[in-house]
């Protein structure tokens, strides 16, 4: 056996589901010091697997990965994320000349999965094929086995959730899985770990279409560090960031609230997605935020080794849907749900979560598609007939919860809404492509950007499609793909600000060097994060993606927000094609094509991409 | 039916005598019915009972404030699985496998730690064939007699899992057989009066304290706990 690099097991479980065979597989050296692991390590191994552009998302040969990165399994503060790697159903650029193409896909996910795979001995899982019937995975150590999951195929991920621990008979495996949303490929369908966890934007449709139900892992190994000492020593610092005045204060906020903390305060901003994005205020906040979702909240929980706890669980108390249990709302799914479709009832809206996420569907992307048929319908675009006779008007929950059923089913408009966003506008026609909110097919996250055009950036630039967490600076989205290949959870940071509390380069520098024994400086950490970001976009750029399809949906530049404390904001297209052109010559990239330059790609070691002929 | 199970409840609620395994009976057949003991809070501090002979201090856990993160099993296991590094030892990564305290999760959200509860009784210990050592009075299996966790002495230890079968069968099922001596492990050292999760306890859940036997929830699996804790925090019928 080669020598193993320390911190890495060096080994990738490689599962085939056509042969039901698997093998782990050596990673190579040289690509673990470039790309890390999670996101970065993923798609490397993207690159190399597609081999060539055009390749059908849902065809056997596109990789489902899941990737922690070298900090998952070690007990550092919310090392916990898992970077779920593949290539987008959701996704397609204005011209090209390959019609299966799309964009990179990643969707990083807490709780206790990535740590698991490093215990069961792999730096992270390969999937490709297709089974012929509907099966899960077993992975025990270095015990892989492919099961039936017949009878378990259709089933919620609430309930799968209960019955799958029981029937691996052990509650210390680790799962995740889909919903019926998945099995039935709605293209924005999720992968749930926990019944209340999500890796989304249309990872769970590879995983469906792979007739994949579920996966589990159980392991008992942990890679050895190159500095023990050094390791423990920079954890010891690491925790200090999390006590003293700052450190207490970050966690006393999480803990609190957890995201939902900011659904007022976005409101207030008119930064939020209401309405169908456009407005950026809700008059009816305060019955959605989270002093409200308080009264039925009852329990905090965490992800692996993390002291923020910004999970929170309750249970319904009254009304329609008394004893509902189940996690939110956070931020997403509450303004989604909530502000996005004029929901001002907060009962209602943590039954649509619920039913949401028991089907294993993004919120994001089924929010804001509801939000487009709802606008469509008060315009008189569709009628009722177009909708299968649902009364779909602002705030009507009972309509909403029917549309939720007809997408995840697929049933008669909902088998077109579940392609989404942009291929309904397409359908529809009339215009109705102006408030279609998404950018390269993938819809837009609860916030709204009338009021941050940087905001627009980030949405318009991001290499998954309308990704609200991509960063809004190049060097935001160079720290993010960086902190997504380590494996931690980018709330436990500073957010790449150093007068902001939480964990921040230093750190990750510090730790990461105990860790692999190679001199990682904060320049470094962040170089990589800007490799990882072009690799992504030199698979784009193959694919066919150019400077036209980095846009925002003509909404933002024609209709002012008309209520709220930023009435009248609007963006401006010449400025924001100004911000752009700024934006590609920090890049390196050229502004016309979006070509990354070669200079660019040479120093960040990426020249092997210039050598495939497709480009 | 054996009396090896029963002792007395020093509860000031409840004088009753239980068995666990007519307790676990009882759960599976009406849970609903079943009032665990009368307890109303998880610790007992001892107070001025420091005369009672069964009064000792372990590790107890809030099961309101876990959050399930595993902090607890991650410090454990560097504690008490400590790595020889260049000639110096270490603690160790922290790979949660090793831990003595485990975290058991649920849906709906519920989170047990689960460690060694240093059953006065001490079924394990009960079970165990080896005989006791005349000087000591020791079997393989026995308790420290200062800080009354349970230990086992490998030389003698035959590797029976008697003690296993005794802790899963009629407690919580803490202790679990090395898979190749198959000798008992997991027992709660208390490491050496300084319990490391109890310390690192993000969420201050985990507290070392004098506690009083009959406590609620004492000895009983993980499941049992998580499906009473369920029904009290998630039913709406109160």
């Amino acid at each position: 056996m080669a020598h193993k690099k320390p911190g890495y097991h060096g080994v990738l479980l490689d599962i085939n589901l056509t042969t039901g065979k698997s093998s782990p597989k050596k990673i190579s050296s040289q690509d673990i010091d470039m790309f890390i692991g999670g996101r970065g390590l993923g798609m490397k191994i993207l690159w190399d697997r597609l081999k060539k552009p055009g390749i059908d998302p849902l065809s056997p040969e596109n990789p489902l990965m899941f990737m922690p990165g070298p900090f998952s399994g070690f007990p550092i503060p919310s090392s916990s994320r898992t970077c779920v790697v593949t290539k987008s159903p959701c996704t397609s650029p204005l011209h090209s000349s390959y019609p299966f193409a799309s964009t990179v896909s990643y969707s990083n996910v807490g709780g206790f999965f990535g740590p698991e795979i490093r215990f069961a001995g792999y730096d992270g899982i390969v999937i490709t094929g297709r089974a012929s019937a509907p099966a899960y995975i077993v992975i025990d150590n270095d015990r892989v086995e492919i099961r039936e999951a017949k009878k378990f195929w259709g089933m919620g991920t609430d309930e799968f959730d209960k019955k799958f621990i029981e029937e691996l008979g052990d509650r210390r495996f680790r799962t995740c899985y889909i919903g019926p949303a998945g099995e039935n490929q709605v293209s924005y369908a999720c992968i749930i770990h926990t019944a209340a966890r999500a890796a989304g934007r249309g990872t769970g449709c590879i995983m469906g279409s792979k007739n994949l139900k579920a996966i589990a892992v159980r392991g008992s190994m942990i890679p050895d560090v190159a500095d023990h000492k050094q390791f423990l020593a920079a954890l010891e610092k690491a925790n200090q960031a999390f006590k003293g005045i700052s450190g207490t204060l970050l966690t006393k906020i999480w803990r609190r609230s957890g995201t939902a903390v900011t659904i007022e305060r976005s409101s207030k901003k008119g930064s939020m997605a209401v309405k169908n994005y456009r407005e950026g205020t809700f008059s009816e906040i305060d019955k959605i935020g989270a002093d409200a979702a308080r009264k039925f909240w009852i329990r905090d929980f965490a992800c692996f080794c993390c002291p923020l706890s910004c999970k929170k669980s309750g249970v319904i108390k009254n009304g329609a849907y008394a004893g509902l249990i189940h996690d939110g709302p956070e931020y997403e799914t509450g303004t989604m749900f909530g502000a996005n479709l004029m929901v001002s009832d907060l009962e209602g809206l943590m039954k649509a979560i619920f039913n949401g996420d028991d089907y294993g569907l993004d919120i994001i992307s089924t929010g804001n598609v509801i939000g487009f048929l709802m606008e469509a319908y008060e315009k008189g675009i569709i009628d009722k007939e177009f909708l299968d006779g649902i009364e779909l008007k602002w705030g009507n929950i009972d309509a909403i919860l029917k549309m939720i059923d007809k997408i995840a089913k697929r049933e008669g408009v909902g088998d077109l809404a579940s392609k989404g966003v942009k291929a309904l506008s397409k359908r529809i026609g009339k215009d109705s492509e102006k408030f279609a909110i998404h950018v390269k097919g993938l819809e837009l996250a609860a916030w709204n950007v009338h009021v941050e055009p940087p905001k627009g950036i980030c949405y318009a630039t991001s290499n998954r499609g309308a990704c609200h967490q991509s960063g809004n600076t190049v060097e935001a989205q160079n720290f993010r793909a960086m902190i997504d290949s380590i494996g931690i959870c980018r709330f436990t940071t500073d957010w790449g600000h150093w007068y902001l509390p939480g964990l921040g380069s230093d750190n990750f520098s510090r730790i990461l060097t105990a860790i692999t024994g190679i001199e990682w400086t904060k320049e470094e950490l962040m170089k990589s994060g800007e490799r990882i970001f072009n690799l992504e976009k030199m698979i784009n750029y193959r694919e066919g993606f150019r400077r036209v399809d980095d846009n925002l949906p003509d909404r933002f530049f024609e209709e002012p927000l008309s209520v709220g404390s930023e009435k009248g904001a609007v963006l401006h297209r010449e400025k924001f094609s100004e911000m752009l052109d700024e934006y590609y010559k920090i890049r390196g990239w050229d502004p016309e094509t979006t070509k990354p330059g070669k200079s660019r790609l040479e120093r960040l070691g990426l020249s092997f991409t210039l050598q495939d002929h497709q480009i | 039916m054996g009396n090896m199970n029963n002792y007395k409840i020093e509860n000031p609620d409840s004088q009753m005598k239980y068995n666990r395994r007519d307790f676990i009976k009882k759960m599976a057949i009406g849970g609903s019915t079943v009032i665990l003991f009368g307890c109303r809070s998880l610790a007992q501090p001892s107070g001025g009972k420091a005369k009672n002979p069964l009064t000792y201090s372990m590790i107890l856990a809030d099961y309101s404030k876990c959050t399930g993160c595993r902090t607890c099993e991650t410090v454990c296991s560097a504690y008490n699985h400590k790595q020889m590094v260049n000639g110096e030892v270490l603690p160790g990564l922290g790979n949660p496998h090793y831990s003595n305290i485990k975290i058991y999760s649920y849906n709906p959200d519920v989170d047990i730690p689960v460690a060694c509860a240093m059953c006065p009784d001490n079924p394990c210990i009960e079970a165990c064939p080896v005989a006791s050592d005349p000087k000591t009075g020791r079997k393989a299996l026995y308790r420290d007699e200062k800080t009354l966790v349970i230990k086992n002495d490998l030389n003698r230890c035959t590797g029976c899992g008697n003690c296993v079968e005794a802790c899963r069968d009629q407690r919580a099922g803490v202790i679990i057989p090395n898979p190749e001596t198959n000798k008992p492990e997991r027992m709660c050292t208390l490491c050496n009066g300084d319990p490391q999760c109890v310390k690192y306890c993000p969420y201050g859940a985990l507290s070392f304290v004098t506690v009083s036997p009959g406590r609620e929830f004492q000895g009983v699996p993980a499941d049992m706990i998580a499906k009473e804790l369920t029904k009290r925090w998630y039913s709406i019928q109160n």
